[in-house]
């Protein structure tokens, strides 16, 4: 599969390719935006790839999190599920009355 | 399982594997951005117009690349001592299996009810049937049940060995005259390989690890079997 510079599987890895996407787009935003403001070139340049590294970071940080949290609720609803078919019925059923 | 050309690690198949697999998109995206921002760095100082011989210090630039790798590293370092913890937890092990390391094939003891042992030797290339993956197949596997914890001592008769299926996050040194503890659970059922990880002698590469992990059932089915052979 296709990996951005040689390394980052932004197919296969979770929020990869929406951090890369969203750094991306903030790089061309901050980087078009000061030059217009400015007219430098190089600072320009400059400012484009530090909005992409505090975008990519702020983004894939977000969607991780984001993700971590699903991953947990997943496994406890996995454990809920497999712990009510055991016991639904029985006397160690906690929603019977 | 391994498939040809591979780079990445393979699909996880237990909570611990998992962790690792997320810990490892994390750092490896750390290194992506410091990799864009060297390579930046490069095209920029190559391309320059700027030639100041007389810079000498500049304390803010070295208050930055000094703050910033700490943090870094704070970063990295924080869900690694987590998961490292986290392999160590105590985790009430519903099966205890005994891996030896032998010159070269693996012994696996079944010994918690009863006394339950066989060897686990590579099937040879010239005895494969088709759809067997060559030197990764043994005549008898470690079949383990599903979603239970696991508990693994590992152990050497003769020289060193280690115990490494890498879908389960596993990697263990079999050291003679020491027993080493490894666990895990499996999350879902399947065929998981491995490879003795330590170098052994002539076959080091021909004592291939095999575990099965089956419902229940299975596993009871399997052992009353395995007894009656026995």
């Amino acid at each position: 599969s296709f990996k951005l510079l040689g390394i980052l599987d932004i197919q296969n890895i979770p929020c990869a390719r929406g951090a890369v996407l969203h750094g991306s787009a903030a790089s061309i935003l901050v980087g078009l935006g000061h030059f217009l403001a400015t007219s430098r070139v190089k600072r320009s340049f400059d400012f484009g790839v530090g909005g992409f590294m505090l975008t990519t970071l702020g983004s894939w940080f977000y969607c991780r999190y984001n993700n971590a949290k699903l991953r947990m609720q997943q496994k406890m609803i996995k454990d809920g599920l497999k712990n009510k078919v055991m016991y639904e019925g029985t006397s160690l059923d906690p929603t019977r009355k | 399982m391994a498939h040809p050309s591979q780079l990445g690690f393979q699909d996880a198949a237990s909570p611990v594997m998992e962790e690792l697999l997320h810990f490892h998109d994390h750092t490896l995206m750390i290194v992506f951005l410091i990799s864009t921002l060297v390579l930046y760095i490069i095209v920029a100082m190559v391309s320059t117009k700027l030639t100041n011989k007389y810079v000498l210090d500049s304390q803010e630039i070295e208050i930055v690349w000094t703050v910033l790798p700490a943090v870094i590293l704070i970063l990295i370092a924080l869900p690694s001592l987590r998961i490292l913890y986290l392999m160590d937890e105590i985790n009430d092990p519903h099966l205890t299996i005994k891996a030896m390391g032998h010159q070269w094939y693996w012994s696996y003891e079944y010994t918690d009810y009863e006394n339950l042992g066989f060897d686990s030797y590579m099937i040879p290339t010239q005895d494969l049937t088709p759809g067997q993956f060559r030197l990764l197949e043994t005549d008898h596997r470690m079949v383990v049940p599903m979603e239970s914890p696991i508990r693994v001592l590992v152990s050497a008769e003769d020289v060193l060995h280690a115990w490494a299926v890498p879908a389960l996050g596993i990697k263990m040194d079999a050291v003679p005259g020491r027993l080493n503890q490894t666990a895990f659970i499996t999350s879902r059922p399947g065929v998981y390989y491995g490879q003795c990880s330590e170098i052994c002698g002539a076959n080091h590469s021909f004592m291939p690890i095999v575990v099965e992990a089956v419902p229940l059932e299975h596993f009871e089915n399997w052992s009353s079997l395995m007894l009656e052979e026995s």
